[in-house]
């Protein structure tokens, strides 16, 4: 095999691996650290692409756009958080069927006021050859975000002041209480904290996909499957099982269909859960 | 007389209220009313019922899952449509043929049911939790919804059907049956109707008995606490199968009368509103109650066919705002709540596990059989596995970095007390674990009697007599009293009467007897541990392990735990970790001590409270 072809490879195979990354990486802050599984994910993303839209539209720079996004649905995860995630910790079913109902209402909201046509984004990044491979630049812009997005929720989990009242508060709520932490402030920033990564990559992707009211949809199961499968060390496991389900999903896709690399996602998902059920950062034999 | 009393009395509790007789009634009764009420309306009325009949045995698949067995499911609507789709290849291929599609509804409950049982393979046997068993089953839904979606090609058909992309399989013939040699008649709407309200009302029916069997009261012990359910000596992880694989079942007939009543069905049956659908039904109504999958259907597809139908845009807000707002205010669904408003004016029919009327004292208790005891039948079958020690060959547990067991080596007595203590995190608990099957071990192995059980999961331990009693006392803290019991003595025997009996020796030998209706979370904490010991004692246990019995109790409580264990040692291998020292004083029996996963001594109480070093070790003097 000619070298560029495989550059352009392992290029395709990386950029699937960032986006895998970039739309599971708020998601697995929320679980993780609280463990509530929201539902509305998905929808986080679908509004962080379209917030960067209206931005773009209104005549703000794109790259800025972007950012205000995450801001933006950063906030509407904080008020969230306090209007009705806040009533239902440690009622983990409901809190799932409840923010199943948030995400049935923002997909017909914004397909309200939006319409349900694609729209697209430009940004201005052209693309680079290798060989007689064509590859577009933006996708390099992707793998950095990724990683950047990744390494900063690392650090600020690690390094920070909340970061590390939030893993207190995660290991022992009472126990942090009783020290005098506020837990409920606590879970309301790593909501927000969660929501604006979600919205982030909801930004990032704009550009790439078509922004539709359904779009969360795409990615909401892959994610949910990418923190499940990593397991309780949900950075390190994020990452491990976006690289792991990444390459699976790509090579389907380039042997079938892109349908073909969703299901095989799903498969493997399921597979590895059958033998390691904590996933793969998990003790591997607690049983 | 008495005895017979008893045990009407006891199995009153134990099933619930309502008998077969009074179930099939009311559904003959439903069954009458509604046949005469469809021939009533105009036909296109009744056509527009037989959709909220189907969508009411689409509820039912939900709740015998959810509400029986406590496995959440979101992709019921997944299941459905592949009954759908699977009814219209078939009736699509061979109706012209053999003049029937009722081969079509089977195809389409066999498909589903299999997928199910495959899905359900994985997700079960791999342990993984119920929330988890939730995102699988949506990840799913939405992986067929995108398969379905790419079939537009003309190369996705089986034989003369093609899946037809997103605009759907259409053409696909109606509900047709014919004797052999007759003409094939094609039901019409009204006989359609009556049929799906047949099927319904039959399903409901068929769930109420399953769960008077003991196979549904083990799906609702297995809800309310798995790992008892588990150490009782139940596979809990087929029987969720078999329920996910029924549901699945139900789910996929209901899809092929879907299809039979609309001649079409296309992808948005795999997408996620109606999936929520089915949730919402069960919600509004009652997810532990029949009634409830059709009362949900009822109001939520009554409210929105009176707001206008369903075709209005802001179906989702609607159906996202009803989630919310049964979340916030109304957990347990519009029946829960209701039937509580009617329990205060004395109307309790529609809870199913509500408190049965305590019956006169007297019948309440079982004559004690002369000479018959809870220790008979307990020798009983330990005379069949006589001297059957149990021991350990080298073990090692390490979680993760931790080393929590590390290389024993011990034998216990075929009969006595043994003693196991040690400082915390010397690996007590772990090695309980490991002797009944919670935990795998990292290396040796777990004999009992030459066998080796190394490979075994709880359950299967739990059947072959090792009985373990939990750190926290682990039982059904909503089920009676004599449910719990009645649930530990089913296991080994599977013979309803013997159960019945014996849960009432081990309410007599507890001391438990008047409070056999109450729920069990309600007994003091002593008497929580008790019957946790009453249900060990219920698996005929040879090995029984106590894993400190005594931690808070009262001294007058502890003294009588302390009788309870010699009771027990005189007639199995009892092993009791213990933190309280007067207590193992009190057991007089060989004590072992484990210090950082490893055996560190063993001897007799006076000799080890001689011994220097096991002071040091609690004191973590080095």
């Amino acid at each position: 095999m000619a070298l560029d072809r495989l550059f352009n490879l392992g290029f395709d195979l990386f950029s699937g691996i960032s986006i895998l990354l970039l739309v599971s990486i708020g998601l697995a802050v929320i679980f993780g650290m609280r463990g509530i599984i929201n539902l509305a994910h998905g929808e986080f993303i679908m509004l962080g692409a379209f917030a960067t839209l209206s931005g773009v539209r209104s005549g703000l720079n794109v790259w800025l756009a972007m950012l205000v996004a995450a801001v933006a649905v950063g906030i509407f995860g904080l008020v969230l958080e306090r209007l009705l995630i806040r009533r239902l910790y440690g009622r983990l079913f409901d809190t799932m069927l409840a923010t199943w109902g948030v995400s049935l209402i923002l997909v017909q909201v914004v397909d309200n006021h939006y319409g349900s046509v694609t729209e697209g984004i430009r940004v201005p990044v052209g693309s680079f050859t290798v060989g007689e491979f064509s590859m577009s630049a933006y996708n390099l812009i992707l793998m950095g975000a990724a990683a950047a997005l990744t390494v900063g929720t690392f650090t600020v989990m690690r390094k920070t002041r909340y970061g590390l009242l939030a893993r207190a508060a995660t290991q022992s709520p009472t126990m942090a209480q009783e020290l005098g932490v506020n837990t409920s402030l606590i879970n309301m920033w790593t909501f927000g904290l969660g929501s604006a990564l979600a919205g982030a990559a909801g930004a990032l992707l704009a550009p790439l996909v078509g922004v539709i009211p359904t779009m969360g949809h795409t990615y909401v199961a892959r994610s949910f499957m990418t923190v499940i499968v990593g397991g309780p060390s949900f950075i390190a496991g994020t990452v491990s099982a976006s690289g792991l389900l990444g390459l699976v999903e790509n090579v389907a896709t380039n042997r079938f269909t892109p349908v073909i690399g969703q299901a095989m996602l799903l498969i493997a998902a399921i597979v590895i859960l059958r033998f390691m059920p904590q996933g793969l950062t998990g003790r591997r034999d607690t049983r | 007389m008495m005895a017979q009393l008893a045990r009407l009395a006891g199995t009153g509790a134990q099933s619930g209220r309502g008998s077969l007789g009074t179930d099939i009634s009311a559904a003959v009764l439903a069954l009458v009313a509604m046949a005469i009420l469809g021939n009533l309306v105009e036909e296109f009325t009744a056509f527009e019922w037989s959709l909220w009949a189907i969508q009411a045995i689409l509820a039912l698949s939900l709740v015998l899952i959810w509400g029986y067995g406590g496995i959440f499911s979101f992709g019921q609507a997944a299941i459905y449509g592949i009954g759908g789709y699977t009814y219209g290849f078939w009736a699509i291929n061979f109706a012209d043929n053999t003049g029937e599609t009722l081969t079509a509804v089977v195809a389409a409950v066999v498909v589903g049911a299999a997928f199910a049982a495959l899905l359900g393979y994985f997700m079960f046997y791999g342990n993984v939790t119920n929330v988890y068993v939730a995102i699988i089953t949506l990840a799913t839904s939405l992986v067929l919804f995108a398969f379905v979606n790419s079939t537009s090609g003309s190369e996705y058909r089986i034989g003369d059907a093609p899946f037809g992309g997103y605009n759907g399989m259409t053409r696909i013939p109606r509900l047709t049956w014919r004797l052999p040699g007759g003409a094939s008649h094609e039901l019409t709407r009204v006989q359609f109707f009556v049929v799906c309200v047949a099927a319904g009302l039959l399903i409901a029916v068929g769930i109420r008995m399953l769960s008077r069997r003991p196979f549904g009261r083990v799906a609702v012990a297995m809800q309310h606490n798995e790992l008892r359910t588990e150490l009782s000596g139940y596979n809990v992880r087929s029987h969720k199968l078999a329920l996910f694989t029924i549901g699945g079942g139900i789910a996929a007939f209901a899809g092929a009368l879907f299809s039979a009543w609309g001649r079409f069905i296309s992808p948005p049956v795999f997408s996620l509103t109606p999936a929520a659908l089915v949730v919402i039904w069960v919600l509004v109504g009652s997810r532990s109650s029949v009634a409830g999958a059709f009362i949900g259907v009822l109001i939520v597809e009554g409210l929105s066919s009176w707001a206008g139908g369903a075709d209005g845009n802001n179906e989702p807000i609607v159906l996202g705002a009803i989630l919310v707002f049964i979340v916030l205010f109304l957990p347990g669904g519009v029946i829960a709540n209701a039937a509580k408003v009617w329990a205060m004016t004395g109307s309790q029919a529609l809870n199913r596990w509500s408190k049965p009327p305590t019956p006169p004292e007297a019948a309440l208790r079982s004559q004690p059989k002369p000479g018959s005891s809870v220790f008979d039948w307990m020798t009983e079958a330990n005379g069949v596995r006589s001297n059957t020690p149990i021991a350990t060959r080298n073990v090692t547990k390490r979680f993760g970095g931790i080393t929590a067991v590390d290389n024993v080596t011990i034998d216990f007595p075929p009969t006595g007390v043994s003693c196991l203590i040690g400082p915390n995190g010397a690996g007590k608990s772990t090695l309980f674990g490991l002797l009944s099957g919670q935990y795998s071990v990292t290396d040796g192995s777990v004999l009992l009697e030459e066998q080796n059980l190394t490979k075994w999961p709880a359950f299967q331990r739990a059947r072959q007599g090792i009985g373990v009693k939990l750190q926290v006392a682990s039982i059904f803290k909503e089920l009676s009293v004599r449910e719990n019991l009645w649930l530990a003595c089913f296991a080994l025997p599977h013979n309803r009467a013997t159960a019945d009996d014996r849960a009432e020796q081990l309410l007599e030998w507890l001391e438990l007897g008047d409070h056999a209706q109450n729920p069990a979370g309600t007994l003091s904490h002593g008497q929580q541990q008790w019957l946790e010991i009453g249900m060990v004692v219920a698996t005929k246990p040879c090995v029984v392990l106590l894993d400190e019995p005594t931690a808070g109790m009262t001294r007058e409580e502890t003294r009588r735990t302390g009788e309870l264990v010699a009771q027990l040692g005189e007639r199995a291998s009892v092993i009791v970790v213990e933190h309280d020292m007067e207590f193992v004083r009190q057991l007089s029996a060989p004590v072992t001590v484990l210090h950082r996963g490893r055996l560190f001594t063993q001897g007799s109480f006076d000799e080890l409270s001689r011994d220097e070093r096991i002071l040091d070790i609690y004191l973590g003097r080095e």
